[in-house]
């Protein structure tokens, strides 16, 4: 196979486009582990069952707008999340759990456990794939033309689905950069995140500000599900790889790092783009597309276990 | 009578019943097949209960070293003719060595660390196992030498038996020598116990590695045993399974660990199919359809629960964390041969530096 400018372009692009769905995924885990201290071991699965309700909404309501079961797919998730943050990881932060860190792993462990085969025996193990939400219209300009399924720029390809899935997670970073950073209940996360006495002090509830974070960064993993089920098909362990993908992230750019975590999502994609592409074997290069990830991972532990922008620890 | 005297009975009263479970069961062959395979499962869940309970590091990966293992041994017999027993020494110790290097890797840093990497890493030697078609046989799986030149269950009921016995032995020893205190008070407060004197990474590293070791001989002797290894038992739920095991056992106890094991692989079991009286069955095959819907089946004699008995099992784990940290079955034990002074128990005990009120 020759590797040629124009394929190594296809690879970084395509890269990138799944990297911003990465990122907006890892960015709710270490949402949630700046605010609760916790690694949530079933972050996949969340998003594994925001691509199903997304999916069965579509399915059952045909006309239904894909942006509306988009955001009721996130809402969905973030109703589970709140609920068993509230039966399970509340008691912790009260102190009625002794040994809470050792609890935090199992707990979020036993959890996804129960969400993947909860969701097994429902919808069963065969593969399910949503159509895309919109066909491109069709141009030609060129170096930059357009059908229904393709874009072509300088003859590379991009599809509707990758397009769409990492156009909505860009506008959905955006919005949760500006709830973080610039309104009153996402600067209660953030200084809840840095000391929660210090935030206690000036008025915010840290146990609400943890319930919260908890449902947020499901329903940042439920909305990206909901982004992929229309580029990749699922099946109802489709979180495991997903999960194991949002650690390397969020380690990479420093555990409870939130620009850490998008800057992760943009370099996993990439790497595991390039690193795939450039395997010759297509059948080896699947299963090794996740392999980069793991080097990834034991390089920072082994050079800066902090990652890029991790606080000491 | 006295106390103690009681417990011998007790305890070798259990003994010989387990030794005469062949005997018992010689016209079930099947059951014996999963008292064996519940044998295997109770010297994983308690080896990953000396690592996680005793030594308080979490590794998702017990599983990995367990297939590191029976992969070993199956491709150094079919490429090289290597005996069965020299294959699962090698195994064994090929599983050591990448306990070594995960644990150098992830052994240094905070104990989240080792939890986030071996998940990871079991998800990678998974795809890898079933994209290495020449090496593994992929998603079909590798066949293996039987052990032993005989079609009965029996011996094998008694080599599982005996490896159980054996770890058990070995890593209670462990646990009550002074390597044991190192590894409780590396759980209870790393600074502390390294601020003691305890060279807190060596001996992480050491009972990571030894654990390791003990996942690989069992799984090196299952699949000879079983005579065929698929990468479908790195999938989530067989590592799910062996700490909601643990778990149910009691984490924090190496025999509650193994007793847990044997009763959850047979409740796995009887499980499978809900009998129902025959007076329903026409009924049952009406609703079939339905049932179908919902992820249930029909069976010969009932109802099949499919996967919804293994969400039973993922719920039970999850409320036995919340709600009963020592297990069900270890305070069963412990009531019933409770020593002079009370042992330690989870719940007894707080973590310094990590409750944040």
């Amino acid at each position: 196979m020759e590797i040629t400018g124009q394929y190594l372009m296809n690879l970084i692009l395509n890269g990138l486009l799944i990297g911003f769905i990465y990122a907006l995924m890892a960015l709710g885990l270490t949402l949630i582990f700046s605010v609760l201290g916790v690694v949530s071991f079933a972050h996949g699965e969340f998003y594994m069952i925001g691509g199903y309700v997304l999916f069965f909404l579509l399915d059952t309501f045909t006309g239904l707008n894909p942006l509306i079961a988009v955001v009721l797919a996130g809402l969905a998730t973030f109703v589970i999340g709140f609920i068993f943050e509230r039966l399970f990881l509340r008691p912790m932060a009260k102190g009625e759990i002794e040994r809470p860190g050792e609890y935090a792993i199992l707990v979020t462990f036993g959890l996804a456990f129960f969400l993947q085969y909860i969701v097994l025996a429902i919808v069963g193990p065969y593969p399910k794939k949503a159509q895309r939400f919109f066909d491109l219209p069709t141009l030609d300009l060129g170096w930059i033309s357009s059908t229904a399924t393709t874009l072509r720029i300088f003859d590379i390809p991009l599809s509707a689905a990758r397009l769409t899935a990492a156009a909505l997670a860009v506008i959905l970073l955006v919005i949760a950069i500006y709830f973080m950073y610039r309104t009153w209940t996402g600067r209660g996360l953030r200084a809840t995140s840095q000391d929660k006495q210090a935030a206690s002090v000036v008025g915010i509830n840290p146990l609400n500000m943890s319930t919260l974070a908890f449902g947020l960064g499901t329903m940042l993993a439920g909305m990206s599900g909901a982004a992929l089920v229309t580029v990749f098909s699922w099946v109802p362990a489709v979180g495991v790889p997903a999960s194991s993908k949002s650690f390397v992230i969020i380690v990479l750019g420093g555990m409870g790092s939130l620009p850490g975590a998008m800057l992760g999502g943009l370099i996993i994609g990439l790497v595991e783009s390039l690193g795939a592409g450039l395997l010759p074997d297509p059948n080896r290069a699947l299963a090794y597309k996740d392999a980069f990830g793991l080097a990834i991972f034991a390089l920072v532990l082994l050079i800066k276990p902090t990652g890029l922008f991790g606080r000491e620890l | 009578m006295n106390r103690s005297l009681l417990q011998w009975i007790m305890a070798g009263a259990a003994l010989i019943l387990v030794l005469a479970v062949p005997l018992l069961l010689s016209n079930y062959p099947y059951w014996l097949h999963v008292a064996i395979v519940g044998f295997f499962y109770a010297i994983l869940a308690s080896s990953w209960t000396l690592l996680a309970g005793h030594a308080g590091q979490f590794s998702f990966g017990h599983m990995a070293f367990m297939a590191i293992a029976a992969y070993t041994t199956g491709i150094l017999g079919r490429d090289l003719g290597l005996p069965p027993v020299a294959g699962i020494i090698v195994g064994t110790l090929l599983s050591g060595f990448v306990g070594l290097i995960v644990g150098f890797l992830c052994l240094r840093l905070r104990r989240t660390y080792l939890a986030l990497f071996t998940i990871a890493f079991s998800e990678i030697l998974r795809l890898s196992l079933n994209s290495e078609l020449d090496l593994t046989g992929g998603p079909n799986g590798l066949h293996l030498e039987r052990l032993l030149e005989t079609t009965s269950r029996v011996p094998y009921y008694y080599i599982m038996l005996g490896l159980l016995l054996a770890s058990l032995a070995f890593m209670y020893w462990l646990a009550r020598s002074r390597f044991g205190l190192f590894f409780r008070a590396i759980r209870e407060d790393e600074e502390a116990a390294a601020a003691m004197g305890v060279h807190v990474v060596r001996y992480k590293i050491m009972v990571f590695v030894i654990t390791s070791m003990i996942a690989g001989l069992a799984g090196a002797v299952e699949a000879h045993y079983i005579e065929f290894i698929t990468p479908n038992i790195l999938i989530i739920a067989q590592m799910s399974l062996v700490i909601a095991m643990a778990v149910i056992g009691g984490i924090e106890s190496l025999v509650g660990a193994a007793i847990g094991a044997i009763l959850v692989q047979f409740a796995l079991e009887f499980l499978r199919e809900i009998p129902l009286p025959e007076a329903l069955m026409p009924w049952v095959v009406e609703m079939g359809p339905r049932l179908e819907a919902i992820g249930l089946g029909v069976g010969e004699h009932g109802i099949l629960t499919n996967a919804w008995r293994l969400v039973v099992f993922g719920l039970v784990l999850m409320l036995t964390l919340r709600f009963a940290r020592n297990g069900l079955i270890f305070p069963i034990i412990d009531r019933l041969f409770r020593q002079r002074a009370r042992k330690e128990t989870v719940a007894k005990r707080v973590q310094a530096g990590e409750v944040e009120p």
